[in-house]
Formats: structure tokens, sequence, C-alpha cells
């Protein structure tokens, strides 16, 4: 008779606890089902045949590819626009008031959108702006997007978007900023010409150091994907491309309290940030 | 104003931090530097340079800016030499909390370098410093972790240092650990920590027999 592998109570509370202490990610109960099915799949992957086996694997193997591969499946990561919206109706509502209140030069405010994937997030942030910051005509706004993917850098050049992409896109703002091309929709030429696009490495310190005098880093759903050092070091970079007092945004599923102690907790009405000390250099 | 076509920092924009020669005398010379951004870029430049664990770990004792002590405790577990892990469990004794849990982190990066330490570290004569040393096994992936487990809950006569490798064993224990969890609620028959924490790794043990 064959036996098929199954997660009991037991199994299924181990891996929470440890999952959460690897990665901040909390499964309740009620997820019980999506996690179930993601650990079978890895452990028959793996050629596990009890969860036993496959824990053992997950928490000893010295590479950690695996742990990476598990997290990789348990995070949906799909890029659609205003994907997260309260960390953009921060931006608006919060993050730039503060920053333009202490700002004592009329140089431009720097918004880094990193990865840029196939654009959606850096022109979801220009039309945010344009719709909901008005203070955007007497400030200048520069937003940067970057990419390790020469080929995504591309696409995001082009904006060209699929209905799926802009489900959550009203049609009035369709309309403005969009124009039929096919059975797709293009960012008009004007967005586009907005933001500017690079191609950064982000573990790369030399990359890195060309990208600095943030005042704003959005950096969602990437560090998850990363080492424990790695992250450390990425978030060590993202410290000095800030300016001090700016901040950085980071995916649903990730705490910079667990990646590094260098920056503060910001609580705002609209989502919790973390910002570098005003007093840092 | 409004939107506008932002650039990448120029590369004519060199950081006055970077200025200095970025060889190892003009690193370690650097990371005495007055200002702090100065001795955060010598330490990360200093990784490179397996060499200068020593001056970071003096750095690091002394090292009262926060950022600087990320970034070189960063370097170190980059470098991952024996100078290293020798000065991070050199911070295990001190009484600087923030240093010691950040030392803690690293060695948990470390595991093949801290592995032929642990065993005189678990047999420590201060309890905290055990109970530091299980921190350490928390994370660590080396297969002899459930081990030197066994062997804490077996011999360690401080009910603390037990309870902490007690926990971890509900998350990493085999069958073999069953013997030595049994003597442990009898040589602590008193604690009910003990009792309650050993009786729920023995119940994680036996389902995953089940």
């Amino acid at each position: 008779m064959l036996n098929h592998p199954r997660i009991s109570d037991e199994d299924f509370q181990k891996f929470r606890e440890f999952f959460y202490r690897k990665t901040g990610m909390l499964f309740e109960d009620g997820k019980r089902y999506f996690v179930d099915k993601r650990l079978l799949e890895r452990m028959a992957a793996t050629d596990n045949e009890t969860f036993r086996g496959y824990f053992t694997l997950l928490r000893f193997q010295a590479s950690g590819a695996e742990l990476q591969a598990l997290i990789n499946l348990m995070t949906v990561n799909e890029t659609y626009f205003f994907r997260e919206e309260y960390q953009f109706q921060c931006l608006v509502g919060s993050m730039l008031t503060e920053i333009v209140t202490r700002r004592t030069s009329n140089k431009p405010i720097r918004i880094w959108s990193v990865p840029s994937s196939s654009g959606e997030e850096p022109y979801g942030i220009a039309i945010y702006l344009l719709e909901h910051w008005p203070l955007l005509r007497q400030w200048d706004v520069e937003i940067i997007s970057s990419d390790i993917d020469t080929q995504i850098l591309k696409q995001a050049k082009q904006g060209l978007y699929s209905d799926r992409a802009l489900q959550h896109v009203p049609e009035p703002l369709l309309k403005k900023y969009f124009q039929r091309v096919g059975t797709q929709y293009q960012v008009r030429q004007t967005l586009r010409e907005a933001v500017e696009f690079t191609q950064v490495n982000v573990s790369d310190s030399a990359d890195m150091r060309s990208h600095r005098h943030f005042d704003v880093i959005f950096c969602r759903n990437l560090l998850i994907y990363f080492d424990d050092i790695s992250r450390k070091k990425t978030a060590e970079s993202f410290f000095d491309a800030l300016n001090p007092g700016g901040f950085i945004c980071l995916g649903h599923s990730e705490a910079m309290s667990r990646i590094s102690p260098l920056f503060d907790i910001r609580r705002f009405p609209e989502a919790i940030v973390y910002q570098k000390p005003l007093e840092a250099r | 104003m409004g939107l506008k076509k932002g650039k990448p920092t120029p590369a004519t924009d060199v950081p006055g931090e970077r200025q200095q020669a970025r060889d190892l005398d003009g690193l370690l010379l650097a990371l005495q530097a007055e200002d702090p951004l100065t001795r955060r870029w010598a330490a990360r430049d200093l990784e490179a340079y397996p060499e200068a664990a020593a001056a970071l770990l003096t750095q690091l004792r002394s090292e009262r800016e926060n950022s600087v002590r990320q970034v070189i405790l960063t370097a170190l577990t980059g470098i991952g030499n024996e100078t290293a892990i020798r000065g991070l469990i050199d911070c295990l004794y001190l009484e600087d909390v923030m240093l010691r849990n950040a030392a803690i982190e690293v060695l948990k990066e470390l595991p093949d370098q801290v592995a032929p330490f642990m065993g005189q570290l678990l047999k420590d004569s201060d309890p905290d410093v055990r109970i530091f040393a299980v921190d350490v096994l928390e994370s660590l992936r080396h297969p002899r972790v459930e081990e030197w487990l066994i062997e804490v809950i077996s011999e360690d006569p401080h009910v603390n240092v037990c309870a902490t490798a007690v926990d971890l064993l509900g998350e990493v224990g085999s069958d073999q650990a069953k013997v030595a969890l049994a003597s442990l609620k009898q040589r602590f028959a008193e604690e009910p920590y003990i009792q309650f924490a050993a009786d729920l790794a023995l119940k994680r043990i036996e389902a995953d027999e089940a």
C-alpha cells in the first residue's frame, strides 16, 4: 500500500514557529491548507517521504537553498498597479509631508523604486503623486526605478500592460494615463518619460554607490528572497542611499526589525514604514 | 514643478568619505576617522581584507555609533576567519547587551566556523555564557546541534541553561533525545517549566515518529 505523506497538527505547529522565526511570516490556522499544500509539494520535489526528513533538510541544510525555495513558494509575488496601495497613501498622506516640512532647500524629492519589475510600481507612484499630492505643483519629484534584469527593464520602459495588471486602476485613470495598443494598454509617453530606469544589483556596493540621496525607497518583496547576510548588507546599503530622515517601505511580509536595527519604525495612520534616523549621517 | 526625470548619482559625485586610499593601510586609518560615515565605508570595504579582522574587532568594542557597529559586524561575518570568531565569542562575556546579542546573531550565521568552539562554550563556567551558546544553536545549521543539546540537558547543572536547551529540542529533537529528556524530568522534578517543556518536546518527537 502506498504511504501518502501528511502534515500532522504537531508538524504544522513546529513548522509555523520555525518559519516565523526565520522570516517573520506567521500563518494562521486558516492558512493550513495553503501551507500544507506547499510543504507537500516541496517534500515531493526533494524526495522526502516524511515531514521530519524534510524539516531536517530545511533546518540544517548548509546552503539554505531549500528554505529559500520554500519561501519563494509561500510568497505570492504578483505585480500589478497599486499593489499594497496603503503605502502609496502613506507616501502622499504622511511621508512627503514630513519630508517637505523639514526641507531647507528646493532640491527635488527623490524616490527610488527597486526592483522595478515590469514598471507597475514606479508608474503607479507617478500616477498617485499626480492624482493625490497637490504639493507636486510646488516641488520637483524624481522617480528612479531599478532592476538587475535588463530584459525586464526594457519591458518596463515600454510600459505595456494586460488587463490583469490594470485591474485596480479606476476607469478615469486608465483613460487619462494609458492608451490602448492592440489587446494591451500602454502608459502614455509623458509619464514614461518621467521615470528613469537603471540597472542595479543591490548586492553590489559599486552599483549602490551610484544610487544615493533618496528621500523614499520602495523595496517591496525583494529582500525576502535573499539569505540573511545579503539581506543585512542590502539594508545597510539602503541606509547609505537614504538622506537622513528618509523612509523605506518593505513588502507586507517583510520586517526591517528582523533584518537590521539601523532604522526606526514609524507608525503612520496609513502604514508602518522604516526611517533612517534624522541625526544619522 | 512636478515630475522630473531623475538621474543616478553621477560618478563624479564621489562620497567624501571614500576619497581616501582604499588599500589596507588607508582603510585602517579611515576606520579611526572622526566622521561615522567614513568609518562605516571603511568597515564595509575592509571585508575584502581578512587580515583586518583584529582591527575591526578592536573598533567594534569601542565604537559608539550603531550604524558603524552594524557594518563592522557584517564585515566580520563576511571575513569569518578564526580571529573573527574568537573575537565575537569574546563579545559573549561583555555587559553590553546590544553588542552581545549582535555577536550571537553573527555566530549563528557561521556554523562551520563556530562548531570547533561550541563544546568549550557549552562547558563555560558562567551559566549566562552557556545560555548564549544555546541561543547560538537556535538557528545554527549544523548536524551536531541535537547532539550538543542532548549533552546540555544531560549534564548541565543549571536549570535555566537546561530550560533554554529543552525548548530548542522540541524543534530539532529526535528519538535519540527521548532518554535524555526523561532523565532531565527526573533531575528537575520540582521545576514545573522543565516538566512542561520536556513533555512538549517528547510529544513532538513522538508525533514525528507516528
